[in-house]
């Protein structure tokens, strides 16, 4: 199935090149959770980063659907 | 005692006559500095009732026990006096280098009383202090005055000072220091203006004596460290500044957008701060003595936008760009650039244009009013708008006076997006619950700096929480509002306080901090006195509020009864009767929000 990972500001650096706005699209095995999604990504995945299923705070191990955007951003004071 | 100099510079500018005081060490201890100091002295010396914008009312510009030490950060300081907007208090913080300067006069504060028969500025050097004639420099912008007035004193002089919007009584008015920093919100730059009052001019060598200065060095050092490996890994305070954040706030659904109509914005690739850093970004500019440096030098070097300042920063993309459906960034950096020019709060300026503009949409103010047209999106008619305001002309009257008087005027007070009548900032509350609950409760109406707990619902920082939940946020608010009492009484920046304010475990105890005013002061506070002392601001503050009339803590119609139609926080609204309750008795106020005789007592605040 087909899901999304946006990465923001510094984090797309960890991006492959075609990634266009800090959005890349995956092909990922069905059963795919928002924890294995993000892992491909050379991120910090402790209390260092924001991680979100489509906007919304949830369980790490929540199962991912069609469509599905997971985003991740540096947890860091700011605005 | 330490770190403070228990002085202050009382200005009567009715009579040009100038006076000094000590401070009593124990309301020194008691009150920790700047935005506390300044708040006792205004709560005994002034009624609440007062007129913002007659000369009873004071203008105190408050540096903290930090401010010119070697603490990182160590140089805001408080504008603090009535507001002309929210009829409330005012407390405005700013960086840059002024406030060290001030600090140096030897002067830890200063107060502004009275009003001048004709225009001024304040000149001291140390204990070289005069009123002079602001004449030649009266009418002139931000960055002209600035430039004159270092000129006719000394390069090693800095300036705080009013642009035209200051002068001409916006009440969005701005003091502008160093050019391009501000102590932005509430009009506090109208009270200056409604002063005579142009600028204040400083500098001297009275460094504040330190405790400990060995030690001091020690944990400057370290806290330093501490930024500096955060910036190696690749910050994003220091490459972007605040201007990554419209990416973190549309993904979540809480960018206000048009006015607050929708919580995402489609253009916003076009306004981030990769957008920023990639087109227009110059270099990065620190505040004095700061490690992360998260501002930013731009611009936009030809076409009809040329121009170059500092900015913008998130809450300016979030008001002049989004809140009013705004994606062309070249022509927002010209509304920031002339927002500093002028003098004016980029905040209210922007979202009082997207007021304007949600009306002439509906039809509500027609275009013979304004003069011309006036869609979203439209950057030339916003950048037209802030020319009429800042020197009060045709339509420009209007919404100088901010969104919240307009949509009154016009018949539609459910347009303005505000609370205490002072515009939101750039978080929509209705996918931030917590948010909520700040704005509706703020000392100075709605601000994200009276107690930021989008720190936790949106950053992660300490730890992560459910933005779209209520439950646990009436302790999470408070713990936030008097842990940004401390910081800005203490003279730190927040972006880097939070980082020793603040541990895992909900930062219970706000020990580095404390540790620091330690090493300056002398005072030996633990945490909890540090952080009973801010409780103790705060709470003082509020009977200000409460006795200037300001009484009702609610939301405006838009956040309480229309759900964000988009994004996901869709459906939602502030449900601010689940936490209104339980922050009062959490707060050991009565059920109608008054601060109870036993809290005052705990306190040790007057009855
Ligand atoms: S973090 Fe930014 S605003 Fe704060 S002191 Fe440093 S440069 Fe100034």
């Amino acid at each position: 199935m087909m899901i999304r990972v946006k990465l923001i500001a510094n984090y797309r650096e960890a991006l492959p090149p075609e990634a266009k706005h800090g959005v890349v699209e995956l092909d990922v095995p069905d059963g795919t959770t928002v924890y294995e999604a993000i892992s491909r990504f050379d991120i910090p995945l402790n209390d260092e980063s924001v991680i979100v299923l489509n906007g919304l705070t949830v369980d790490m191990n929540t199962p991912l659907v069609e469509g599905d955007m997971v985003t991740a951003f540096s947890a860091i004071a700011g605005g | 005692m330490y770190g403070w100099h228990l002085r202050i510079l009382r200005v009567n500018l009715t009579t040009h006559k100038v006076t000094t005081e000590d401070v009593d060490p124990k309301i020194a201890r008691d009150y920790l500095g700047g935005r506390g100091w300044a708040i006792h002295y205004l709560y005994k010396e002034m009624d609440p009732m007062t007129d913002p914008l007659s000369p009873e009312n004071k203008l105190i510009f408050a540096t903290g026990p930090l401010t010119a030490t070697p603490a990182p950060t160590g140089n805001r300081y408080m504008v603090v006096t009535k507001s002309p907007l929210t009829g409330a208090l005012a407390h405005s913080n700013s960086g840059g280098e002024f406030p060290t300067w001030m600090k140096r006069t030897g002067f830890d504060m200063f107060i502004f009383e009275g009003k001048s028969p004709e225009p001024v500025y304040l000149f001291v050097n140390e204990d070289q202090v005069e009123v002079r004639s602001a004449a030649h420099v009266w009418g002139k912008d931000v960055h002209e005055t600035t430039d004159i007035l270092k000129a006719e004193t000394s390069a090693d002089a800095r300036v705080a000072c009013i642009g035209p919007a200051g002068e001409n009584l916006a009440l969005m008015a701005a003091i502008m220091n160093d050019k391009h920093r501000a102590a932005a919100r509430s009009g506090v730059g109208a009270v200056m203006g409604s002063k005579n009052l142009k600028a204040v001019v400083a500098m001297g060598n009275k460094n504040p004596p330190l405790h400990d200065p060995e030690g001091m060095r020690a944990l400057s050092v370290d806290t330093s460290k501490n930024v500096g490996a955060d910036v190696k890994k690749g910050s994003n305070m220091r490459i972007y500044g605040t201007s990554y954040v419209p990416q973190v706030t549309n993904t979540l659904g809480i960018l206000p957008t048009r006015n607050f109509l929708q919580g995402t914005f489609e253009h916003v690739n076009n306004i981030d701060g990769d957008a920023l850093k990639n087109q227009y970004l110059i270099r990065h500019t620190p505040c004095y003595r700061c490690p992360l440096s998260c501002g930013r030098l731009t611009e936009v070097p030809d076409g009809k936008y040329k121009g170059k300042g500092e900015g913008p920063e998130y809450e300016t993309i979030s008001s002049l760009g989004t809140g009013c459906g705004v994606s062309d960034l070249a022509a927002l950096l010209k509304a920031n650039y002339l927002c500093n020019e002028y003098g004016m709060d980029t905040i209210t300026t922007g979202m009082t244009i997207a007021a304007a503009m949600e009306m002439y949409e509906k039809g509500y103010i027609p275009e013979s009013v304004i003069g011309q047209p006036l869609k979203f999106g439209d950057h030339d008619a916003m950048i037209e708008m802030i020319k009429l305001m800042a020197y009060m002309e045709g339509f420009g009257k209007d919404l100088a006076m901010g969104s919240y008087r307009l949509a009154e005027k016009y018949g539609h007070p459910e347009i303005a997006v505000t609370t205490r009548k002072q515009e939101f900032p750039g978080y929509d509350p209705r996918g931030s619950q917590g948010m909520g609950l700040l704005y509706a409760t703020s000392n100075k109406g709605a601000s994200h700096m009276e107690g930021d707990v989008a720190y936790e619902e949106v950053f992660g920082v300490p730890v992560k929480e459910n933005p779209l939940t209520t439950e646990g946020k009436p302790e999470l608010v408070k713990h936030f509002e008097d842990s940004f009492a401390l910081m800005d009484s203490s003279g730190l920046c927040v972006f880097v306080a939070i980082r020793y304010a603040f541990n895992k475990d909900r930062m219970i105890l706000p020990e580095r901090l404390a540790e620091m005013m330690n090493l300056s002061t002398g005072a030996g506070y633990t945490p909890e006195e540090a952080l009973k002392a801010a409780e103790r601001v705060y709470n003082l503050e509020r009977m200000f509020l409460l006795k200037a009339g300001s009484t009702e803590d609610t939301l405006p119609h838009r956040m309480l009864h229309e759900p964000l139609p988009d994004g996901p926080a869709k459906g939602k609204v502030v449900e601010l009767d689940k936490m209104l309750p339980e922050f009062y008795k959490v707060r050991g106020w009565d059920e109608k929000g008054w601060p109870t005789k036993e809290k005052l007592m705990e306190l040790g605040l007057p009855m």
